[in-house]
């Protein structure tokens, strides 16, 4: 670089010729733009530092939300299996699916044994009408049936151990009411049904029985015989009522 | 924008932290619930009470009712509702042996006898019961 009063050569860097103390306007240009290049990058690096510190704590917060979140679906998950496992219905169903073949075993020998009440009340405490596992699929009929069978037997024995003391209340109305309405349903459709799709002659036999079981019962203590039984079955629920409550009443 | 999105995140913590302590109150219930269908039993004092003032009036239809209302949900007799159970175990077998004499199948009435029989040692304090529910059946079946 050579200066432009003397014509002396001079480095870059000399801010002023060191023969004729001529300023270096191309060196004082040089330091001027590095002042301001200096300049600019501060307030940049104080740019970017303040944005840093922001989003640093913008994401601080996102974090804490998000524990937040995961701590109340844990929460939640708890809770619901809490409240869920310790459903009893539920907890009988499961149990119905995990132990079907021991408890299609007794249910078995049960019906051998012709403790169709026993069945029933077995099928109702392992919830296995509703249990939906395959596996008790072939007692449908025999469960329908015996379902009918209980309603009727149970409603039968609340009637003939009822209390005849004056004191105690009255129900035998509504009991008879139910029976006939049982009864009704069980002769005129279940059995009817039953019969006609069971197609396993074993269980058939369970349905026959359970069918002869109640007319015995109905002879027994409505003392009927036969034909009054028949005549008994073929009149309609208002009927079978009034005739019942006959009966009873005057038993 | 960063002061929206700054409230938004408080507003949304806020919402979260009260979310998370509701959620802390129901788990704590949840587990007392679980707690207490695991350790519930029947209250039995009721059904005791209601149990003497049938038998008083000779009632063993009701006892029957709740017998089999219980035996829904309970697959083992229930704490404390042994004697309700065995009245009506034995009113049972009672009812059906005469059901059974009058089916011709005497195999099955001799097993409700017996049946009886045992019960009749169990009922205790409620053996007379035992009786009454034969002298009930007895006048009720047609034949005897």
């Amino acid at each position: 670089m050579i200066c432009e009063k003397c014509k002396h050569e001079i480095g870059p860097d000399y801010l002023k010729c060191p023969n004729c103390g001529a300023d270096n306007p191309f060196a004082l240009k040089h330091a001027q733009n590095i002042k301001q290049f200096d300049k600019e990058f501060v307030k940049t690096e104080n740019e970017v530092a303040g944005s840093a510190k922001k989003i640093a704590g913008l994401g601080k917060k996102a974090a804490l939300l998000v524990i937040l979140l995961i701590a109340i679906i844990v929460m939640r998950l708890i809770a619901v299996s809490n409240y869920h496992g310790s459903n009893t219905e539920e907890a009988a169903k499961k149990d119905a699916k995990k132990n079907a073949a021991r408890y299609t075993k007794e249910m078995d020998d049960m019906l051998a044994n012709g403790e169709y009440m026993e069945f029933a009340n077995y099928c109702y405490g392992h919830e296995i009408m509703n249990s939906g596992a395959e596996e008790y699929e072939r007692f449908r009929c025999v469960k329908y049936t015996v379902a009918g069978y209980y309603n009727c037997v149970k409603i039968m024995e609340a009637m003939i151990l009822r209390s005849k003391d004056g004191e105690y209340f009255d129900r035998l109305d509504t009991d008879v009411s139910n029976f006939c309405m049982y009864l009704d349903g069980f002769e005129r459709e279940t059995l009817v049904n039953m019969k006609e799709q069971e197609k396993d002659e074993v269980y058939l036999s369970y349905i026959l029985d359970m069918e002869n079981e109640l007319k015995a019962a109905m002879r027994t203590y409505f003392s009927m015989d036969d034909a009054e039984l028949t005549q008994f079955l073929s009149l309609s629920k208002a009927k079978k009522a009034v005739k019942l409550e006959e009966i009873l009443r005057n038993e | 924008m960063n002061k929206i999105v700054k409230m938004i995140l408080n507003i949304l913590t806020v919402v979260a932290v009260l979310a998370c302590l509701v959620c802390a109150v129901d788990l704590k219930e949840s587990f007392e619930y679980a707690a207490n269908e695991e350790e519930k039993e029947a209250d039995t004092k009721d059904d005791v009470f209601v149990f003497e003032y049938e038998v008083k009036h000779q009632a063993y239809g009701e006892i029957l009712d709740s017998y089999y209302v219980s035996r829904l949900s309970n697959v083992d007799v229930p704490e404390g509702l042994e004697d309700i159970y065995h009245v009506s175990e034995y009113a049972h077998a009672s009812f059906m042996s005469k059901v059974y004499e009058e089916k011709g199948d005497k195999l099955k009435a001799d097993k409700c006898y017996e049946t009886m029989k045992n019960l009749k040692d169990e009922l205790g304090d409620y053996k007379f019961t035992a009786d009454e529910i034969d002298a009930v059946i007895n006048k009720s079946a047609r034949r005897q």
